[in-house]
């Protein structure tokens, strides 16, 4: 017999337009339909993923999951947590009013936007995802809710001298539509790259570093984000396991994980129907909390249940949602100021994390020099690594600007959409990863 | 009349040209955390993918029901019509293929047991090395079966078998990663077990690093993951020709070590995307990338190979169900001069954090090495704490001075391990 049951269900239709140098290689629309039963047996789990999903399948799956569960051998326990479904934003201005022929007249616009002398190609890519989500478990907790993403990217190569280099922007909203308003991002993307064909490669070392609101988010989620999850807590594959109430930076630090934050990362409520809130992971720089779902906070504590999330039919892991750190009291110009002798480094080309071995690495999009406080010559093909322990307590200083982007996040085979921000931070000692040479 | 013949026969009256892909797949698998199973877990998937083709438009659309192929087809005919006309000369007709299944074996069946005791042959590999810990680990076994059919007759079927385990180690705060995945049964969990806690336990103490040149002994997961990061786009014929290669205009010329050759071998028995047809219908054949060194050509599908005057490579992939082929490689060989990689100092590189954040176009890159170690005599010796490197994918090409004799499967690519010269490292 089952302990518990809970199946989830999204279907919905997902938008895609491709430009590629001005031809409009695809705009399609596509349907999704997929669910995922868990069962928790006498130990753990049994879990089944099913496409085109049925009321009428439900029993039969519970079944199914529930035979699966009899590989286990793990005792897992459910945390209590509260229910609660935020109501999900009004549309500013909801993408489903524009037809497919008017989004690709728009993005095309982008694209156009992002041509100039220099550039040999560009491509502007658009995506818009609906989902309606229902839910049910055997506590009777029930839900259903829609919500629509939508965002842009373009991308601009300039060439010159044999010299090749990108501009990359890109736009996302939750319940918006950033194509409305998408040609600068053409504009920026062009200069971007025609700018970094000057641009040297920057030199490795041990630097004083400005991280600008983009890139520091970046450096939140992976630094102390996903450390902070409490699968990783749990398995013994985080350098932050058993260190709540330690020190990890300074005064005045604190970094967030908030999924009810109507930004891009935004759930009303989470895939196992339990109410987002906020978490301050660190809180004036203590470790204070971790990210859970019902399962990790009932094996770990500290920190609270709201944070499990999937994709689709599949098993939700504990995710992040919004993260970023909050303002401080300082600014960009103190920042710089205060810097001397360094380098900025400007948006965001991904990054990596070990959390068991607390090494983290993220790659800027460039960066400017900067000398005597001032900014210098753009640097490009930049890099950041530092460990996960030592590096909050290089954080010099905190400015107040904080910014939120948009962007996926990969675990175990499933990408979220997250958004990350902070303010411009000033960090006195970092580890900068670069190939060029003095 | 089955949906496929429906989909086709609707499809016929409202486009010039139609294509059906029609997957579907059963999986099962389990999950450790730490020492014990903690999931268990089964997976039913069924995937439609619709392509129609009128005067150089082509629209797409998918769906994972079937039931639903009527909204589907309208969405492709939308979707076709907004698109721009390109060159398209159609496409292909059936020929007569090969029946026998390249990638599967009728002993992968779908046994919650068998997943058991592979997770069981893991654990106990990992205990080879006490001192590391298992931290979360993962087996899984799946069948799936992918039909391709047009509007010229064409319908082709193809089933696949596939096995996979993988597990994760931790020693103080040293961490180990290993897997294995195969079309057949011929895994070796215990040896996953053991390389993932070796890992883990080999890089407890790591010493610095002085910051300088060394030669690097890449591992064949290391070597795919710049691979995959730079080079693999670059010779795909649509990044070429849409100036996102910096490989562009240089077929005939050297860019690699003359001792090294890349291609794709999509008959290979067993390799990891063996398939006797692509995603297209198209039949596929060996393709040369690099042959000793010299750049001899890129892949293409249908709609790119059209476009710029090419003839497909038979190079046509697809994810999933979903959306449209791109362009891929179906089991990618690397060979070159076979060395005892390890037999002189360098620095190990394990696999490397960070590969995705190279840089596409122009190859430079910055990653963080992971599990990172001198190695000489053929032996792992002192571990080193931390080294980051900077270099060029495409500059490392030719600073290659031998390649291991065994290799991996490791995502679509068979590779071995490489050994480059006068990489910089900052530790």
């Amino acid at each position: 017999m089952y302990r518990y049951y809970d199946i989830r269900h999204v279907a919905g239709e997902a938008t895609n337009v491709d430009i590629d140098n001005g031809v409009v290689e695809s705009a399609t629309t596509s349907f999704f339909d997929r669910a995922v039963v868990r069962v928790l047996g006498p130990s753990g789990w049994g879990v089944v993923s099913v496409d085109n999903y049925r009321d009428t399948d439900l029993d039969r799956l519970v079944a199914e999951a529930l035979a699966l569960a009899g590989l286990t051998g793990e005792a897992v326990e459910l945390a209590e947590a509260p229910h609660r479904v935020l109501p999900v934003p009004a549309p500013s201005d909801d993408p489903r009013q524009y037809g497919l022929e008017e989004k690709t007249r728009l993005l095309a616009g982008v694209e156009e936007a992002a041509k100039g002398p220099g550039v040999r190609n560009t491509r502007a890519v658009y995506t818009e995802r609906h989902e309606a989500v229902r839910f049910a478990s055997s506590e009777g907790v029930e839900y259903a809710y829609e919500l629509g993403r939508s965002g842009y990217s373009i991308l601009a190569v300039a060439e010159q001298d044999g010299v090749v280099q990108m501009g990359y922007e890109r736009r996302h909203a939750v319940n918006g539509f950033p194509l409305g308003s998408g040609a600068a991002c053409g504009r920026k993307a062009r200069e971007t790259a025609i700018a970094l064909l000057g641009a040297k490669a920057a030199k490795g070392g041990r630097k004083r570093v400005v991280l600008d609101p983009e890139l520091a988010g970046v450096f939140a989620h992976e630094a102390v984000g996903h450390a902070s999850e409490g699968d990783l807590i749990r398995e013994g594959n985080s350098v932050l396991a058993g260190r709540i109430g330690e020190r990890i930076g300074g005064p005045g630090l604190t970094i967030v994980d908030d999924p009810s934050l109507p930004e891009f990362g935004f759930d009303p409520v989470d895939a196992e129907g339990v109410a987002t809130r906020r978490t301050e992971l660190v809180r004036d720089g203590v470790i204070n909390a971790y990210m859970h779902s019902r399962e990790t906070l009932a094996s770990v504590g500290n920190g609270l249940a709201g944070h499990a999330r999937g994709m689709p039919g599949e098993v939700p892991l504990v995710r992040m949602s919004n993260t970023f750190i909050e303002n401080g009291d300082s600014s960009y110009d103190e920042c710089l100021a205060e810097c001397g002798t360094g380098i900025l480094l400007i948006g965001s080309r991904g990054g990596q994390v070990d959390p068991g071995r607390g090494m983290f690495q993220f790659n800027a999009e460039f960066g400017y020099l900067i000398e005597d406080g001032a900014l210098g010559g753009m640097v490009r093909d930049v890099s950041l690594s530092g460990e996960i322990l030592g590096t909050l307590h290089e954080i010099a200083l905190i400015a107040d600007d904080r910014h939120m982007h948009q962007g996926y996040c990969g675990k175990g085979g499933q990408s979220v959409p997250v958004g990350d921000g902070a303010p411009h931070i000033l960090l006195s000692n970092a580890v900068v990863g670069g190939s060029g040479h003095d | 009349m089955d949906t496929i013949d429906a989909i086709l026969k609707a499809a016929s009256n409202r486009a010039a040209e139609a294509e059906v892909y029609l997957s579907t797949g059963e999986s099962v698998g389990a999950e450790l955390s730490r020492d014990r199973v903690r999931i268990g877990q089964a997976g039913h998937s069924t995937g439609l993918g619709i392509r129609v083709f009128d005067d150089g438009r082509v629209g797409a659309s998918s769906t994972n029901d079937p039931s639903r192929w009527e909204a589907c087809l309208e969405a492709a005919l939308a979707a076709m019509r907004l698109a721009d006309p390109q060159p398209w000369e159609g496409l292909p007709a059936p020929v007569a293929l090969p029946t026998d299944p390249l990638a599967f074996d009728a002993g992968v069946t779908l046994a919650p047991g068998t997943v058991a005791a592979l997770l069981e042959s893991m654990q106990a590999g990992a205990a080879t090395h006490p001192e590391a810990a298992v931290t979360a680990g993962s087996a899984g076994l799946s069948h799936s079966k992918v039909e391709v059919a047009n509007t010229h007759g064409l319908r082709y079927t193809d089933e696949e078998t596939h096995a996979s385990c993988s597990i994760e180690a931790i020693a103080g705060t040293s961490t180990g990663y290993e897997f294995a995945s195969s079309h057949g049964l011929d895994l070796d969990p215990a040896w996953v077990g053991e390389q993932a806690a070796f890992f883990a336990a080999h890089g407890v103490g790591g010493e610095p690093l002085a910051p300088g040149t060394y030669d690097l002994v890449l591992s064949p997961l290391a070597v795919a993951e710049l691979l995959e990061a730079v080079l693999i786009p670059a010779l795909v014929g649509r990044n070429v020709h849409a100036g996102r290669s910096r490989l562009a205009g240089r077929v005939g010329e050297r860019i690699a070590d003359e001792r090294l050759s890349l291609y794709d071998d999509p008959h290979r028995p067993m390799g990891p995307g063996a398939a006797w047809f692509d995603a297209e219908g198209v039949p596929t054949r060996r393709l040369d990338l690099i042959r000793d060194g010299v750049l001899a050509g890129f892949a293409y599908d249908l709609r790119t190979a059209y476009r710029y005057g090419a003839a497909t490579t038979g190079s046509a992939v697809r994810g999933g169900y979903g959306g449209a082929p791109s362009i891929g490689f179906h089991t990618l060989v690397l060979e070159g001069p076979v060395t005892d990689v390890m037999a002189d100092p360098a620095v190990y590189v394990r696999s490397v954090v960070g590969a995705h954040t190279a840089n596409t176009i122009t190859g430079d890159f910055s990653v963080e090495v992971s599990n990172p170690s001198m190695v000489e005599g053929g032996a792992f010796t002192t571990p080193v704490r931390t080294a980051m490197w900077g270099g060029n994918v495409f500059d490392l090409l030719s600073a290659i001075e031998g390649v291991s004799a065994g290799t991996r499967n490791i995502g679509e690519m068979v590779l071995p391990a490489l050994r480059v010269a006068g990489q910089p490292l900052v530790g």
